[in-house]
């Protein structure tokens, strides 16, 4: 037993139990905050499988932001939850324990955890890993690089391939000797276990900053081989800010503002919230723009950005918050970032290429259009998420209970 | 890895699952119906993200091509579910958040947020339609909330 497993029983072991806490405790707010400590260590759990954007996700939305939420919906809701005679629900439990029995007969034939030779490890991933979303992969006019491009020079990455090259760009088994090979961008055992790929157009990534890859090849995926699921995601947010736009904001002739508790009298807290404020906000940027290179993106920026502004919010009041964000603006900007996201699709699109085919940005050297690109969708994830997440904050926080 | 602890990740998902879906058929509580469903989800990224672990292997971002004195060779975790997974955890606060604003609805409409509290106040009204403004016995306390909130 190694200490990677040694460390996920024990942490899993924790995660278990407070969940059991969180179901079990009577206190509301008891089980709000442990919410926060059970997504804390789920975020410790995501760290020790490798999955950092997970993990970073996990700790600003579960461990922050829900927290936060749930805490301010307890405002209106009472925080005590109602005496329940019977502690222990025998029927939810009966069929609770059958359908885990299943549940657990369907996992014995899974293949063990870490398992090299899962089917997962072998389907499309040397794919994945090479990035081959987007360039030359089928797409008819981009099997010809544009005007004034020297092939030899972009074939040979820079002159770091030698030997004979083929004429043919599809001779899959050069491909398999070319850049890849050499810079070992392959999970070696799934390349020893698969024929040569059928796929032509592996070997034409261009000589450029980062070898034709983006380095987090998670953002890779999310941006491009999976670009139209996380615009559609984005738009679920969205949605998600315009129904709590619905349901709970006042007619404008009420106007927006309730008398709330301002903690500004507290001195540490205001001295505190003004120091930390622009570091939030700059990390947040940091964290958006860096979305190919390392860990985070839109995702997890947004939700910083989004901090930021709620801490500001809860020092100062909701009406600081409103000069520095007039509802209008944030309202309106929740929709600007998925208009960013789709219209950075559409410019490909006039470019000549398929909706989001970031390479069409720069023709001549497409591995940096492909991170232009996913910044500029990583910006409009970013812009919605952190404003969504803004505008959830003050709906719940605005709704007086009657 | 091999025996029992190889699916022990496994076993936490289903476990984690069960502790949710017994969170949301026994208990009333609206909120704590709505935290259960986010146990629930947790449950099913746990199960996600362990497929995605490789022995020996790392997280999927590539030192080789920032430094190219280094070369690591692999293996890397599968990125995919890693993807899949973090933006269903954004959209799963988006849920709970919607949920959390539907349930101050209810708050304001029925004054508490006990689902069989709601479902008695639902059966008593349907009741009073049917027998068309007769006192309804059974649920008097509950004629009285009705009063303050309902008809209000």
């Amino acid at each position: 037993m190694n200490a990677v497993v040694l460390i996920d029983t024990l942490l899993l072991l924790l995660v278990t139990a407070t969940a059991v806490a969180i179901i079990e405790v009577r206190s509301l707010y008891a089980s709000s905050i442990l919410t926060g400590i059970y997504s804390l260590l789920m975020a410790l759990v995501w760290v020790n499988m490798h999955s950092m954007d997970v993990s970073f996700t996990e700790a600003a939305v579960g461990g922050g932001i829900s927290t936060i939420l749930l805490i301010g919906t307890l405002v209106h809701v009472g925080r005590e939850e109602k005496p329940i005679k019977k502690r222990l629900h025998v029927p939810a439990l009966i069929f609770t324990a059958l359908t885990g029995a299943a549940l657990i007969y369907g996992t014995l034939d899974m293949p063990r955890f870490g398992d090299p030779a899962a089917p997962i490890h072998h389907y499309r991933v040397p794919e994945m890993m090479a990035q081959t979303v987007g360039f030359v992969n089928g797409t008819p006019g981009k099997q010809k690089p544009p005007e004034g491009f020297d092939v030899e020079r972009y074939r040979r990455f820079d002159g770091r391939v030698t030997g004979p090259i083929p004429d043919d760009p599809k001779d899959t088994a050069w491909r398999e000797r070319s850049i890849l090979q050499t810079e070992g961008l392959i999970v070696p055992q799934v390349r020893a276990a698969h024929e040569p790929h059928a796929e032509p157009g592996h070997h034409l990534h261009p000589p450029d900053d980062f070898n034709g890859h983006v380095p987090n090849s998670v953002t890779s995926l999310l941006a491009a081989y999976r670009g139209y699921d996380t615009m559609f995601e984005t738009t679920v947010i969205f949605t998600a800010g315009v129904s709590l736009i619905l349901l709970l904001r006042r007619p404008r002739r009420e106007g927006y503002l309730q008398p709330g508790a301002v903690m500004s009298d507290q001195v540490i807290l205001r001295v505190v919230a003004k120091l930390s404020i622009p570091f939030i906000l700059l990390f947040g940027f940091y964290v958006i723009t860096h979305g190919e290179l390392g860990p985070g993106g839109g995702f997890q920026g947004g939700v910083v950005l989004a901090t930021a502004f709620i801490l500001y919010a809860l020092i100062f009041g909701r009406a600081a918050l409103y000069r520095v964000v007039p509802p209008p603006v944030s309202d309106m900007l929740t929709g600007v970032g998925v208009l960013i996201y789709s219209g950075t699709g559409a410019v490909c699109m006039l470019l000549g290429g398929k909706f989001l085919d970031y390479s069409m940005l720069n023709p001549a050297l497409p591995g940096d259009g492909e991170s232009l690109g996913m910044t500029l969708v990583e910006y409009g994830v970013g812009i919605t998420v952190s404003m969504v997440m803004l505008t959830i904050f003050n709906q719940l926080a605005e709704e007086r209970s009657t | 890895m091999t025996g029992a602890l190889g699916i022990y990740n496994y076993w936490i998902y289903v476990l984690l699952m069960m502790i949710g879906l017994y969170g949301v058929i026994a208990k009333p509580n609206l909120i704590k119906q709505a935290i259960a469903l986010g146990l629930f989800q947790t449950g099913i990224f746990l199960y996600y993200i362990s497929m995605a672990v490789i022995d020996g292997g790392t997280a999927p971002v590539w030192t080789t091509i920032l430094d190219g004195a280094q070369k690591y060779e692999g293996p890397y975790d599968n990125p995919l579910p890693h993807v899949l997974i973090l933006t269903a955890i954004v959209v799963s606060v988006s849920v709970l958040a919607v949920a959390l604003a539907l349930i101050i609805n209810i708050k304001r409409t029925y004054g508490t947020i006990e689902y069989d509290e709601i479902e008695a106040m639902d059966q008593a009204d349907k009741r009073a339609d049917y027998q068309r403004g007769q006192v309804v016995d059974a649920a008097d306390d509950v004629e009285h909330k009705l009063e303050g909130h309902h008809h209000a």
